[in-house]
C-alpha cells in the first residue's frame, strides 16, 4: 500500500532522513518510534506530500506522490504533528472546508460529517469556535479532518499528545478499530502505545531505521537486559559488596536511599544469567533483607541505546549508563 | 479554488481585518470626496480616486498580509497542501478573495457618484474608466502583497514589506527623473542587471556553471547590441523603471482613456506575480 525506497532528505549539510526504505502491506498499523528529531515527521510529511524529499521515492496504492499527486493525495488522510486548524471557523465549518478541498460530493457531506463527528465524539462541540476548544478536542477535531474523503490512508502524527488517559485509551482503540479497513502509520514516543496498536514497529533514529519487527518480537528482544532494582535493609556499602560477591554481575550502584535503614540498588547481570535466586540466598544469610525486588523497565532510550549498540557490538551499553 | 476563496473571504468578516479594511478606505474616500467634490462643487469624480491610490499603500497590506504567512506559522499549510489541490486553486482562491473584498468596498464608494448625478452632471464615462484603473491598480498591488505573504510566516514583515514596495512603487515616478540617461551609467546598469539575474538564478539552483553561463551569455549580448547601435543605451534605466510604473498607466485611466494595453499590462502583471507565489510554495517545498 505504501512503498517508501531510498528516501532521503537534506537540509543543506543536515541529513533528517537517510536512505529510508520500508513497505505498509494494506490494513497494516505500522508504529514509527523514535525520539525528538528522528526524522519522523519529516517522513511523514514526504509521504503525505507536504514536502520533496532529496532522494527516493514514495508510492501510494502505486501512485506516486510527486507524479500524480492530486490522485495519490486522495488516499492519505493526514493528521499533523500540531492538527491544522483555523482557529477563527467552528469545528462544523472547519470540517465542511476539509470536505470541500478533499472533493467530498456535496450529497454526501452532511453524511460524512456526522459520521465522522460521531466516530471521534465531537457532536456536542460542533458549534463552538475551534479556538475556544480544549487540546484534547483540537486533537479529535484534527483527527476527524484526516478521516474525512474516506482516504486508505492514514498518517498519525503523535495522535495521543496532550490528551488525557482516559481519552488516549478512547483514541487508542478507535485507531484500533480503523485498522481494520485502513492502512495507517503512526508515530509515537511511547513504546508501551505503539505496541498496543501496532502490528509492526519501525524504530528511527538519526534518521535511519534501526529496527523493524512486531512488538512482541521487538520486547522479547528488548527484555534481555537484565537489570534490577532493589531495596534492601541493611548498612549500605556491606549491602553493595555482598551484591557484586555474586557470580554473575554486571554492574551494581548504590542509590538514593527512600525508606529509612534502607537503600536503593541497580544491579544488572550478564546476559543470560538469572542472579535472582543467588541474590536471595546471599542476602538472607547476611539478615539483609530484600524489601522490593524488580525488573527494571525499559525506557525509549534504552532501547535505543540496546539497539544502536547492538549494532555496534555492544560495546557502548553499560559504560553509558552510569 | 471556490473553498478557498470562501474560507478566505469568510475569515476577513469572522476577525477585524474586513471592517479596519473597508472602514478605513471608506472614511479616506469619504473625506476626500466631501474635500474635492462637495465642498469645492467639482463633479470630477476621478481627481478623488487618483487622490486615494496612497490609501492602497496602507490598505493592501491590511487584507493581504495574513494570507499566506498565517497558513504557515499555524501550520495550516499541511492541510492545504496535502489536500488533493491543485496549487495554482490554493492561490487563486487567496487572491480572488481579497480581491473581492477590495471590489466590494470600491462598490460602495460608488454612492458618491451617484450622489454627484443627483446633483449635477457626472462625466460617467470617465468616471467608469477611473474606476475600471482604480480596480487593476488594486488588483497588481494584492497580487505583490500575496507574494509576499508568501515568503515569510510572519505577518507584521509580510505587511510592512509590502508597505515599503508599494511606496517604492508608487514613488518609483518621482525617482525615475532623478536618474542619469548617459550611456556610460546606461550599460553599468545593464551590466548590473545581468550580474543581479545570474546570481538570482545561482541562488534557486545552485549551479555555478549555469548561472556563470547565463552571465556569459549576458554580456556577449551586451557588446553586440553596443557595436549594433549604441543609441539603444541611452535613457535604458529611465525605461526600464518606467516599464515598473504602475501608476503612469493608471493616469491614461484617469484621464478618461480607456487603454487597453494597459488593461492587459495590469493583468499581465498581477498574473505573473501570482506565478511568482505558485513558484514560492512550491520551492518551498524542495529547500
Amino acid at each position: 500500500m505504501i512503498e517508501v525506497k531510498n528516501l532521503t532528505k537534506r537540509y543543506g549539510q543536515h541529513v533528517a532522513v537517510d536512505h529510508v526504505d520500508f513497505t505498509v502491506n494494506k490494513g497494516e498499523i505500522v508504529g514509527f518510534l523514535g525520539p525528538n528529531g528522528a526524522g519522523k515527521s519529516t517522513t511523514m510529511n514526504i509521504i503525505t506530500g507536504y514536502i520533496s524529499a532529496t532522494e527516493g521515492t514514495v508510492k501510494v496504492d502505486g501512485l506516486d506522490i510527486l507524479e500524480q499527486p492530486q490522485e495519490a493525495k486522495k488516499k492519505i488522510g493526514y493528521l499533523p504533528e500540531l492538527p491544522p486548524l483555523y482557529m477563527d471557523m467552528t469545528v462544523e465549518e472547519y470540517l465542511r472546508f476539509v470536505c470541500q478541498i478533499k472533493k467530498v460530493e456535496r450529497n454526501n457531506e452532511k453524511e460524512t460529517l456526522y459520521k465522522v463527528m460521531e466516530l471521534v465524539k465531537i457532536k456536542d462541540m460542533r458549534k463552538r469556535l475551534i479556538k475556544n476548544l480544549s487540546k484534547g478536542y483540537k486533537q479529535r477535531v484534527g483527527l476527524a479532518q484526516a478521516l474525512i474523503g474516506k482516504p486508505e490512508v492514514l498518517i498519525l502524527d503523535e495522535p495521543t499528545v496532550g490528551l488525557d488517559p482516559k481519552q488516549i485509551i478512547e483514541i487508542r482503540n478507535l485507531i484500533k478499530g480503523l485498522g481494520n479497513d485502513h492502512t495507517i502509520i503512526l508515530s509515537s514516543h511511547i513504546l508501551s502505545e505503539v505496541s498496543a496498536v501496532c502490528d509492526r514497529v519501525i524504530i528511527i533514529d538519526k534518521g535511519k531505521i534501526v529496527a523493524s519487527d512486531t512488538p512482541d518480537n521487538l520486547s522479547r528482544r528488548m527484555s534481555q537486559s537484565n537489570r534490577f532494582m532493589l531495596r534492601i535493609q541493611g548498612p549500605k556499602q556491606e549491602v553493595l559488596d555482598t551484591i557484586r560477591s555474586i557470580e554473575g554481575v554486571k554492574f551494581a550502584e548504590a542509590q538514593r536511599v527512600r525508606e529509612q535503614g534502607t537503600c536503593d540498588f541497580l544491579v544488572e547481570s550478564h546476559d543470560e544469567v538469572d542472579i535472582r535466586e543467588e541474590l536471595f540466598y546471599a542476602m538472607s544469610e547476611k539478615k539483609y533483607p530484600i524489601l522490593q525486588m524488580k525488573s527494571m523497565d525499559l525506557t525509549l532510550e534504552d532501547i535505543f541505546l540496546k539497539v544502536t549498540s547492538q549494532q555496534k557490538g555492544g560495546a557502548t551499553y553499560v559504560s553509558d549508563l552510569q | 479554488m471556490l473553498a478557498i476563496f470562501n474560507r478566505e473571504f469568510r475569515s476577513y468578516f469572522t476577525s477585524a481585518t474586513g471592517y479596519i479594511f473597508m472602514s478605513f478606505f471608506l472614511i479616506m474616500s469619504g473625506i476626500y470626496f466631501a474635500i474635492i467634490n462637495l465642498i469645492s462643487g467639482n463633479p470630477n469624480y476621478n481627481l478623488v480616486l487618483s487622490s486615494i491610490t496612497m490609501i492602497l499603500l496602507i490598505g493592501v497590506p491590511i487584507i493581504t498580509m495574513r494570507l499566506l504567512s498565517e497558513e504557515k506559522k499555524q501550520k495550516t499549510d499541511q492541510l492545504v497542501l496535502t489536500a488533493p489541490l491543485r496549487l495554482s486553486g490554493l492561490v487563486l482562491g487567496k487572491y480572488f478573495a481579497a480581491l473581492a473584498l477590495f471590489g466590494l468596498t470600491l462598490l460602495i464608494t460608488g454612492i458618491q457618484p451617484i450622489i454627484i448625478t443627483l446633483f449635477g452632471t457626472l462625466p460617467v464615462g470617465e468616471v467608469l474608466g477611473g474606476y475600471m484603473g482604480y480596480f487593476l491598480l488594486g488588483a497588481c498591488f494584492i497580487a505583490i502583497g500575496l507574494f509576499i505573504s508568501s515568503l515569510t510566516d510572519n505577518q507584521v514583515v509580510a505587511a510592512l514589506t509590502t508597505f515599503a514596495t508599494l511606496l517604492l512603487l508608487l514613488l518609483m515616478d518621482g525617482i525615475k527623473q532623478a536618474l542619469p540617461i548617459d550611456r556610460t551609467s546606461s550599460i553599468v546598469f545593464v551590466g548590473i542587471l545581468v550580474v543581479g539575474l545570474s546570481a538570482l538564478i545561482y541562488f534557486s539552483i545552485r549551479n555555478i556553471y549555469v548561472s556563470a553561463g547565463i552571465a556569459m551569455v549576458g554580456f556577449i549580448a551586451m557588446g553586440i547590441v553596443y557595436g549594433w547601435d549604441k543609441t539603444i543605451y541611452d535613457g535604458i534605466m529611465v525605461r526600464f523603471f518606467d516599464w515598473f510604473s504602475l501608476l503612469r498607466r493608471y493616469e491614461s485611466f484617469a484621464m478618461g482613456i480607456f487603454d487597453l494595453s494597459a488593461v492587459v499590462y495590469y493583468i499581465t502583471f498581477a498574473a505573473a506575480f501570482l506565478f511568482l507565489t505558485i513558484q514560492m510554495i512550491e520551492k518551498r517545498r524542495w529547500s
